[in-house]
């Protein structure tokens, strides 16, 4: 099932790419990259229904308060 | 091409943007029935956000958005903040179209997966971003005068359930609870206007954002009280804060003769248009944002993947009604706090700064 979002997923892009009037490399590197990670996320939600969404500021906290209570041992 | 949307039409942006998919979730509901109280609480202390948000693009003087923040910060500064934004817009799309997709599967169609509908939300969205700011304005405006009829008409009718006495006694819990219930406000949904700042492109005059953000909160959070404290005069305190949806059972209870019933309906139908606009803001925030961010004038090329993102993005970070309520009624996580209030106003002195900067080069000139 993983495979066959990521299949549908890159068959829009394909279609969406061939109705562009032009093609600079620059915007289709951008386009196929965030495609990419749509695809991969998708396709990994299908994997795994409880994937861990990253908490950037609950780790920054973590490791504030790991930090303040290792802090002045010997 | 620069995108100008008129003082009317951005003013209902705004509103509908707030009121948005707001309107069914038990907001403020830590207040308990000091609810009215947490409102006016929370819209005091929001204004000056708003009114700030306003000013800086007031400040931007006829400048088209990027351009305005360029001048403002600079070019690469102004870069990363875009990709920052980008990031938070487009998670806030995500929880928006999850909070339909709940809310659908709850109340109407509990067998139908969440992703057929996230993918209709998903395709409509994408559909009004790649129209513009422009369009998306004009819909609202016409969109928004069947919302104020049917939140009039249900209102109407509620009035005829409604026990003032469940507001009393007044400031029974003390006043901790209300701050509690006015610091929800703030979070979910008055400082989320936040966005709309990435999403207008220029305004026809200097004191259009003025015009556009201040009367737009004002109406939609009065609004709001008016819905929310009615559907707590009419389920009580406890039920309000407790139900997912109090609007909606409220709302069920509208009983004219046994004649006019089950109008929840109706409700559901501003809840789905409001969300609509809610979530096409904020994925044209974001794919304006990311385009600019990597140096692109046009963002609509960036708007079908960031839209087909949304739809596994909606069943990632939230999955159940639960969450959805956590998510609404939540007090201030860190995110939020950096991106709706410490960035603007850091922008917001910097951009008073440069102002002040350029005023004696100016007379020089």
């Amino acid at each position: 099932m993983a495979v066959m979002v990521v299949l549908v997923y890159a068959a829009v892009a394909a279609f969406e790419l061939w109705l562009w009037d032009e093609r600079p490399w620059k915007k289709v590197v951008l386009y196929l990259v965030l495609f990419a990670g749509a695809a991969t996320l998708a396709a990994l939600i299908m994997v795994d229904n409880e994937l861990a969404v990253p908490e950037p500021v609950g780790y920054l906290k973590g490791l504030v308060k790991k930090l303040w209570q290792g802090g002045g041992g010997p | 091409m620069r995108e100008i949307v008129p003082d009317q039409q951005g003013m209902i942006l705004v509103l509908l943007f707030i009121v948005g998919n707001t309107l069914v979730y038990s907001l403020g509901g830590l207040a308990g029935a000091d609810i009215w109280l947490a409102f006016l609480i929370a819209m005091v202390a929001a204004l000056p956000m708003v009114l700030l948000l306003a000013r800086i693009r007031s400040l931007m003087q006829g400048l088209g958005f990027y351009a305005g923040l360029e001048r403002i910060l600079g070019r690469w500064p102004s870069r990363l903040l875009a990709l920052a934004y980008a990031g938070f817009t487009w998670r806030l799309s995500c929880f928006v179209v999850s909070d339909v997709t709940n809310f659908v599967q709850a109340v109407a169609l509990p067998t139908t997966p969440q992703v057929v509908v996230a993918t209709l939300f998903a395709l409509l969205m994408l559909w009004a971003a790649k129209e513009g700011v422009e369009v998306l304005a004009r819909f609202a405006v016409l969109i928004s005068k069947v919302v104020f009829f049917v939140l009039f008409l249900t209102l109407m009718f509620l009035l005829s359930e409604v026990e003032l006495t469940q507001f009393q006694p007044v400031l029974y819990h003390g006043f901790k609870p209300v701050l509690r219930g006015a610091y929800q406000l703030l979070d979910f949904p008055f400082l989320e206007v936040v966005v709309l700042f990435w999403v207008f492109d220029s305004f026809p005059s200097k004191s259009s954002p003025y015009r556009a953000f201040v009367p737009g909160f004002l109406l939609a959070a009065a609004i709001l009280l008016v819905m929310d404290c009615a559907s707590l005069a009419v389920v009580g305190a406890e039920q309000y804060a407790l139900f997912y949806f109090p609007v909606w059972t409220a709302v069920a209870r509208i009983n004219v003769a046994t004649f006019l019933t089950r109008q929840e309906a109706i409700v559901g139908l501003v809840f789905a248009v409001g969300s609509f606009v809610k979530m096409a803001c904020s994925l044209l925030a974001s794919s304006r944002a990311l385009a600019y961010a990597f140096g692109f004038e046009d963002y609509r090329f960036v708007v079908t993947p960031l839209a087909l993102g949304v739809i596994p993005g909606s069943q990632w970070f939230i999955t159940t009604v639960l969450e959805v309520d956590r998510s609404a009624t939540a007090t201030h996580s860190g995110i939020e706090v950096l991106f709706q209030v410490v960035i603007p106003v850091a922008i917001w002195i910097a951009a008073e700064l440069r102002a002040k900067s350029r005023g004696p080069k100016a007379k020089q000139a």
